[in-house]
């Protein structure tokens, strides 16, 4: 199950690889728009596009892929988003308490129906992909009711106190990348850590791969669950936090975008839907490819209309990409456990 | 056991639907049995500019309730649909036993047959914000309350030319609404009109939500064209957005920002100086007057001669900032 087992270099160990048909898929299309763009897009301000996107999505990419390798999916990211930057706006912004109070605030609600998303999965023993689709709706109908109530709006205006702007809605480097792109390392660090170096990763894998046999050599198989939900929750209040310093208001209707994209940059990053089989570098090569295919389009000059359009060729060509060599990949293993 | 699962994962989703209608749904529930029934179809409630449409249709359901009526407010889940979603609405209204009837005729095409049919069944209609007076002739609808969105985008590309930006990127984030067309389309053709130029960049529904992907397109197209001096957005989130852009381009000072419709925000940069101008088209005063006069002519047959009835364009700029705050801190403009 160990992704890491690969031993030297040869090019059939690189090639069977999980992630290495997300780094075709990734390379492809930078290519693709650097040659079609021209130096605009390779230059810093255009680095910055795609990075600044990959980073915000990535964020959330990265806990949603723990929560698919493990076989389940979180669909909630969107109301998550839209709720806890909402929280920060309320708290902070309309009622003028202090900023720190407003992200813990935020993060909190984020813990909260990470938690229930969990807690519900595995008590009822529904599919995930129900239960996450029904907190999605109730949270954006509970986000949309209490803002309402309690300011009268829909958008709430918010100024981030420092160090806090400096820490979550700031530019670095040439005023150019937002510091979310640092919360990105962080969080890559972190899962890679956890799904490489802790006995909780093999256990992620596991469970993925056998719920049944899993639960019977005995890993806490809820408790991993739960978690995994707690951890996809985080990622979308810390987006929230980011963009509501970023941009100075929150509004109920954010983040619906993210649900489908944080799901097309994990399955792009070469994990499989069902479960079981992915990795880290994939998922942030998979963010990488959707960053560029976003932001390249408008690097071309070409007409903006066509951009869904080739959005969704690039992405279907990255997949399957990806399927020949996972394919290839998986095969190449089953040959090793009959030597 | 599998019954029993099949039965939480219902009720579960019946619960979810149900907190969902209530969020989207009555404005004023006070029913009388003689009243008249007033429904009126608007946009997502958690659209900002919505939010403020539906206010001012909840302040003339006040005397609405007074005379025994009620007034429902009906809008869609998303825009992914738009044109179907808010003609099935009529349809529901009808259903509902409306005695009259509140729409934004935003895909005629899509609307104008339930329109048609409800107008058929002796409902009055009432088309408010979108559709024009093209559309009350095409359904025989009472009349139109709201902007001509061509002729506000008009003006604005006229101020645009006539305060030094000759070249102008309207940012869209519905390509296809017919709205969104118009008002791009009226920006262009009000700078063409004063020897300057105009275009538009369309930003696809997978980007919907998401400010950093709407910023940082909108400075790519800044980074591509360098020509173009003015940013107009057709939307107050978006224009935070472009904010954001024009200062990571480094062109602050040299690209001037506007925007359709009004926030906090908005005032606040049109107040420091980094944003030209908004153009308003006083949402409130949509729900409120197109809600009344559906009430007043269902009830009374009272209807105002004029029409159409424009409440916008009006251009908010630093010379009346100051009044116009007041107003959206309590969610009026």
């Amino acid at each position: 199950m160990s992704q890491t087992s690969s031993k030297g270099l040869s090019v059939g160990n690189l090639v069977r690889r999980p992630e290495f048909g997300a780094l075709i898929g990734a390379l492809a299309v930078y290519i693709f728009f650097a040659v079609a763009s021209g130096p605009d897009f390779i230059a810093i301000g255009g680095t910055a596009s795609w990075l600044n996107v990959s980073a915000e999505l990535g964020i959330i990419a990265l806990p949603v892929s723990l929560v698919m390798i493990a076989g389940d999916l979180d669909l909630s990211v969107g109301s998550v988003l839209a709720g806890s930057s909402m929280t920060l706006a309320i708290v902070s912004g309309y009622y003028g308490l202090p900023t720190w109070v407003g992200i813990i605030a935020a993060i909190a609600f984020g813990l909260l129906v990470g938690l229930i998303n969990g807690l519900v999965v595995t008590k009822t023993n529904l599919p995930s992909f129900v239960v996450t689709l029904a907190t999605q709706f109730a949270i954006s109908g509970i986000t949309l009711g209490t803002t309402r109530l309690l300011t009268g709006s829909t958008s709430v205006a918010f100024q981030a106190q420092n160090p806090f702007q400096g820490l979550f809605g700031s530019m670095i480097f040439h005023d150019k990348f937002e510091v979310a792109v640092v919360w990105w390392i962080i969080m890559a660090i972190a899962v890679s850590l956890v799904l490489y170096k802790s006995i909780f990763g093999n256990w992620i894998y596991a469970i993925g791969g056998d719920v049944v046999s899993a639960r019977a050599t005995g890993i806490p198989v809820a408790k991993v669950r739960i978690s995994l939900f707690v951890a996809s929750g985080f990622g979308a209040a810390l987006v929230a936090v980011i963009q509501t310093s970023l941009y100075n208001s929150a509004q109920v209707s954010n983040g619906q975008s993210f649900v489908f994209n944080s799901i097309i940059a994990v399955v792009v990053g070469g994990v499989l839907l069902t479960g079981g089989y992915g990795s880290t570098i994939g998922v942030i090569l998979g963010t990488i490819t959707f960053g560029v295919v976003n932001q390249g389009i408008y690097y071309t000059g070409w007409d903006a209309d066509w951009a869904a359009l080739i959005l969704g060729i690039l992405l279907l060509i990255a997949v399957l990409t990806n399927n020949t060599f996972r394919r290839l990949a998986i095969s190449g293993g089953k040959k090793k456990e009959k030597k | 056991m599998k019954f029993t699962r099949t039965a939480k994962a219902a009720s579960l989703l019946a619960v979810s639907a149900l907190a969902l209608s209530t969020a989207a749904g009555v404005a004023t529930s006070a029913q009388a049995a003689s009243g008249v029934k007033v429904y009126v179809i608007g946009g997502m409630p958690s659209d900002p500019f919505w939010s403020v449409v539906k206010r001012g249709a909840e302040a003339a359901g006040q005397a609405v309730s007074a005379a025994g009526g009620s007034v429902t407010w009906l809008g869609p889940q998303n825009y992914d649909n738009l044109g179907p979603d808010a003609g099935k609405l009529v349809d529901n209204a009808v259903s509902a036993g409306a005695d009259a009837i509140v729409i934004a005729d935003w895909v005629p095409a899509a609307e104008d047959p339930a329109i048609k049919r409800a107008i058929a069944a002796k409902i009055p209609v009432v088309i408010y914000n979108a559709g024009g007076v093209a559309e009350v002739k095409a359904t025989k609808a009472l009349t139109y309350i709201g902007s001509d969105e061509g002729v506000a985008g008009k003006a604005g590309g006229v101020y645009f030319a006539t305060h030094g930006v000759k070249n102008v990127l309207c940012v869209n984030t519905g390509p296809g609404n017919a709205n969104y067309e118009a008002r791009c389309n009226g920006i262009i053709a009000g700078e063409k009109s004063k020897g300057g130029k105009g275009k538009q960049l369309p930003l696809p529904s997978s980007n919907f939500g998401n400010p950093t992907a709407v910023s940082n397109a909108v400075k790519a197209a800044l980074t591509k064209d360098k020509t173009i001096t003015g940013v107009i957005t057709l939307g107050v989130q978006d224009a935070d957005s472009s904010a954001a852009a024009i200062t990571a381009a480094g062109l602050s000072g040299k690209v001037k920002l506007a925007t359709f419709d009004m926030s906090t925000n908005t005032l606040t940069r049109i107040g420091a100086g980094s944003q030209l101008f908004a153009i308003d088209q006083q949402p409130w005063l949509q729900g409120y007057l197109a809600t009344s006069v559906a009430w007043q002519y269902a009830q009374y047959g009272i209807k105002p001669a004029t029409s159409p009835i424009l409440t916008g364009p009006a251009i908010v700029d630093s010379s009346n900032v100051a009044l116009v705050k007041t107003g959206v801190a309590g969610g009026v403009r």
